[in-house]
């Protein structure tokens, strides 16, 4: 649900958090950002970092400088003063996936689970191809950033995106680095080999994190996804994995990112149409 | 060069005070377990004990965190080294080191660690500071993110550990020691002051007093990322049936939100774990308190098999012990014997 005003939570001496809500919804998130953005502007005193979620930001402050209440109340005004956002900076970025990758398959066989993508189908009603043509079909919003250095969340731009996926009912013990996964309707990444219980979609041959920050790319910070950008993921065969591998490894491989911005009315429109679709197509409507 | 690794040990890494400014990357802040022993390390030996956890700018010189035993180091050169924290039979040659004090030490001598007698980490404070290249800032290993200290691992045998240059001439570091008075006892029973929240709404309110009465026993699953506490089931309210599919099917889900270090989740109301120094910065699960950010050495100091009792305390309370703890680390609890 969306809150009807803002919950104020403590997180022990050096955090709070501004929780907008308790579910995955890109509006939740469209209003955590504009309040990330909105308290960079004003740059309150004792503030040393913030961090967005899906649905709520995460606050680090300095408790020498300030106190929760004065930075309670501060935030406050600033949500109130906080105009309807309109459109967010957002870059777009092209990351090509192997789609059932060999890495995958061998992975849910090591843990005793079915080939991903086969029961991801079967629990929707399709085939793989279908679920593959679906998740590469629309753009994702990238929500929150962490877990690990360049773990991310990303939400379906295109609310008719219809796939699901349970979490395993027991996490795994590893999982092989840059990995694209699924759990719910929100895709994932495991950028270095950890545990994790999110289905596994495929893999990239390039990297979204480099603590060595080869590539241009990686010049500001070792982490390429930030929130509010978008991705669109682009299938690939093993043939064209290895081509770009082989030129990501001998540093010749062009990242495809477009700086840009996106207008969150073209979100609420593609709501508004998906559910008016939905509406015509529930049986016995009126 | 100063020191030659003959032996790694189980973890040893090359901390600091950390690496703050990049949680919203999904970068931990690392750094010390106990920022207090590496601090006062530091102070001793002349060098930037740096400022406070978390939200500090400056992360101070990087000393090394021994973890348990088996570190066993060769002196290539003339220096001083104070060694705080745990107290692991630290020994210089056949004789035991002294601890929170300044110790000269000289080429061919060896300095090794024995076997844990009380506390899990040690920190060896080397005079100038520890010389690995600063990465975003510091020079905090995080052995996960491949970062920090020696191309991101913990040290093994055959690393030559180097040194900047120190602050102040050798001769006047010798014979600072910490004040008595304020050298850690280490019993192996540990009082950690938390923070109730963000989530501790989303518990029965008898599990809030179990948490806040049990004895809790730390797991030997426990690291630097989290610290496992082994004890009764905690139990969670009722929840609104639209959770099972926004947070997921387990009560103890939540939609993922921010973990502070210190955090404790509870998942499935199994096994609290108090999210540390490396832990991660987002995540689903109910956490119940925060372990306040003076406390967060106590837990870093613990072997598993020890006890912990949680102590609900209010966040100006937390402020005040942080102010406590950060006070201590300056020059006025330092004297020469």
């Amino acid at each position: 649900m969306f809150y009807r005003e803002a919950v104020y939570r403590p997180l022990g001496d050096l955090y709070l958090t501004v929780e907008f809500g308790d579910e995955l919804n890109l509006l939740l998130n469209f209003r955590v950002i504009a309040l990330d953005t909105a308290l960079r502007a004003t740059s309150i005193p004792g503030v040393t970092e913030t961090i967005p979620t899906n649905r709520s930001l995460g606050i680090v402050y300095d408790p020498f400088v300030t106190t929760r209440e004065r930075l309670v109340g501060q935030l406050k005004e600033i949500e109130q003063r906080m105009g309807e956002i309109t459109e967010l900076p957002s870059r777009h970025i092209t990351i090509p996936i192997w789609y059932n990758d060999s890495w995958s398959q061998e992975c849910a066989k090591a843990h005793g689970a079915p080939n991903n993508l086969e029961y991801m189908a079967e629990i929707n009603h399709t085939s793989v191809g279908d679920v593959i043509r679906a998740h590469a079909a629309t753009e994702w919003w990238v929500s929150a950033v962490g877990f690990q250095p360049a773990c991310y969340q990303a939400l379906p731009l295109d609310p008719a995106f219809s796939v699901s996926a349970p979490k395993y009912p027991r996490p795994r013990k590893w999982t092989p680095e840059r990995i694209l996964c699924q759990a719910g309707k929100l895709t994932s990444f495991y950028p270095v080999r950890s545990p994790g219980g999110y289905q596994l979609l495929g893999r990239t041959p390039i990297e979204l994190y480099d603590p060595k920050q080869q590539s241009p790319v990686f010049r500001d910070g070792p982490v390429l996804p930030r929130v509010s950008d978008r991705h669109t993921y682009v299938p690939i065969d093993e043939v064209t994995y290895w081509q770009i591998r082989r030129q990501y490894e001998a540093g010749a491989y062009e990242y495809q990112i477009q700086e840009g911005s996106y207008r969150l009315q073209d979100y609420v429109d593609k709501l508004a149409v998906q559910s008016r679709h939905r509406v015509q197509q529930a049986p016995g409507s009126v | 060069m100063v020191f030659e690794v003959l032996d790694g040990g189980p973890q040893s890494t090359i901390q600091d005070a950390g690496r703050p400014g990049y949680l919203a990357t999904g970068m931990p802040p690392s750094g010390a377990a106990d920022r207090f022993a590496l601090g006062v390390g530091n102070l001793l030996v002349g060098n930037d004990p740096g400022e406070r956890y978390l939200v500090g700018r400056r992360p101070g010189s990087a000393g090394l965190e021994v973890l348990l035993s088996g570190l066993k180091l060769r002196v290539l050169a003339e220096t001083v080294i104070a060694v705080t924290g745990a107290d692991l039979t630290a020994m210089l040659d056949d004789s035991p080191l002294p601890m929170w004090q300044t110790v000269r030490v000289r080429p061919g001598n060896t300095v090794a660690f024995r076997r844990p007698r009380a506390g899990a980490r040690a920190y060896v404070a080397v005079a100038g500071g520890i010389d690995v290249p600063v990465f975003a800032g510091s020079r905090a290993t995080n052995v996960r993110a491949f970062v920090g200290g020696i191309d991101g691992r913990a040290i093994k045998k055959g690393d030559v550990i180097t040194t900047l240059a120190p602050r102040r001439a050798l001769g006047h570091l010798e014979g600072r020691r910490l004040r008595d008075s304020l050298v850690p006892r280490f019993d192996g029973r540990w009082r950690v002051r938390v923070v109730l929240g963000p989530q501790d709404d989303l518990f029965l309110e008898e599990s809030i007093g179990t948490f806040l009465t049990y004895d809790w026993r730390l797991s030997p699953t426990s690291d630097r990322m989290g610290c496992r506490f082994v004890g009764p089931k905690l139990e969670f309210k009722p929840r609104p049936a639209y959770l099972v599919d926004q947070a997921g099917a387990d009560p103890s889900n939540i939609v993922d939100d921010t973990i502070p270090v210190g955090g404790i989740q509870v998942p499935s109301g199994l096994e609290p774990i108090v999210l540390h120094v490396d832990g991660p910065s987002l995540g689903g699960y109910a956490k119940i308190a925060t372990v306040i950010s003076a406390d967060l050495g106590q837990v870093g100091q613990m072997r598993p098999g020890e006890i912990a009792n949680f102590e609900a305390v209010s966040t100006s309370e937390a402020v005040e012990a942080l102010r406590k703890l950060e006070d201590s680390i300056s020059e006025a609890s330092v004297v020469r014997s």
